[in-house]
């Protein structure tokens, strides 16, 4: 590895730290809903989140069978874009402090 | 109808010209209600719900900030899908209905609205709710579940 690279990574090792210490995350959560079917909330997660097919399945089933789940976390502003485009889809989304 | 599938270029089904007409109506009357909501309607709720359960006035700012343009993208994804069935609609058989990757964003966007807003009239609330068999908005509320479901395994092919 080069040394530029090196420094690049250290650089964003302090970045995550900071962000881990100095501000509270947040979570996007989505519920469950007697409407959209299961292999829709799957893509949404998929095409959207960009997690693999096992992972979004995973996620799904939690929100279908515990009746939400965490699919993200990070700062606010963030969250609220996530929040904003389940919307979009028609999902039933919320965002709180990760702590809440 | 016939279930969409994956083409080479974007996805196909096929529409009768009744079911093709009953669509692009869903879609012009969850615009209109979506253009002129009324207060405490239980639909628009779900369609634009609060995003900070827990705190109101978060919510309200959010709701501030987003909602005109979420619903005006709901508006526009309604009248994606009616175009794509403007020659279903006005055939006198089943025409096939070609979506580019664009419009089937929008087609799954819009039935889940539509879906949910039927669901919500009908006060299906809980994951064993059932329409009433008598009920004619029922019907239809399966049959969209039907074509999105199509449309959507089609898509999981392209990820």
């Amino acid at each position: 590895m080069s040394m530029p690279d090196l420094l690049e990574a250290t650089e964003h090792d302090v970045d995550l730290r900071e962000q881990t210490v100095l501000g509270s995350p947040w979570v996007t959560i989505v519920w469950n809903d007697p409407v959209n079917l299961m292999s829709y909330v799957s893509y949404v997660f998929r095409s959207y989140f960009g997690f693999s097919q096992r992972e979004a399945d995973r996620r799904m089933m939690q929100v279908h069978s515990a009746g939400r789940a965490v699919v993200a976390t990070g700062p606010r502003e963030e969250m609220e874009r996530h929040v904003e485009a389940m919307h979009d889809f028609g999902l039933w989304a919320t965002l709180q402090k990760a702590d809440e | 109808m016939r279930a969409f599938r994956r083409k080479s270029a974007g996805y196909e089904a096929a529409f009768a010209p009744e079911e093709a007409r009953l669509i692009v109506q869903l879609t012009e009357q969850i615009g209109a209600m979506l253009a002129e909501p009324a207060a405490g309607d239980a639909a628009v709720l779900r369609l634009l719900p609060d995003a900070y359960p827990s705190d109101p006035e978060a919510a309200a700012e959010f709701r501030r900030f987003t909602a005109e343009g979420l619903a005006e993208r709901k508006v526009l994804n309604g009248q994606t899908v009616a175009t794509s069935l403007a020659e279903a609609s006005a055939a006198t058989s089943a025409t096939k209905v070609r979506l580019d990757e664009q419009q089937a964003q929008a087609w799954i966007r819009a039935i889940s609205d539509i879906r949910l807003t039927i669901a919500s009239r009908l006060g299906i609330e809980r994951d064993d709710d059932r329409p009433n068999a008598d009920e004619p908005l029922g019907e239809i509320y399966d049959w969209l579940a039907f074509v999105q479901e199509s449309l959507v395994v089609a898509m999981q092919g392209r990820l």
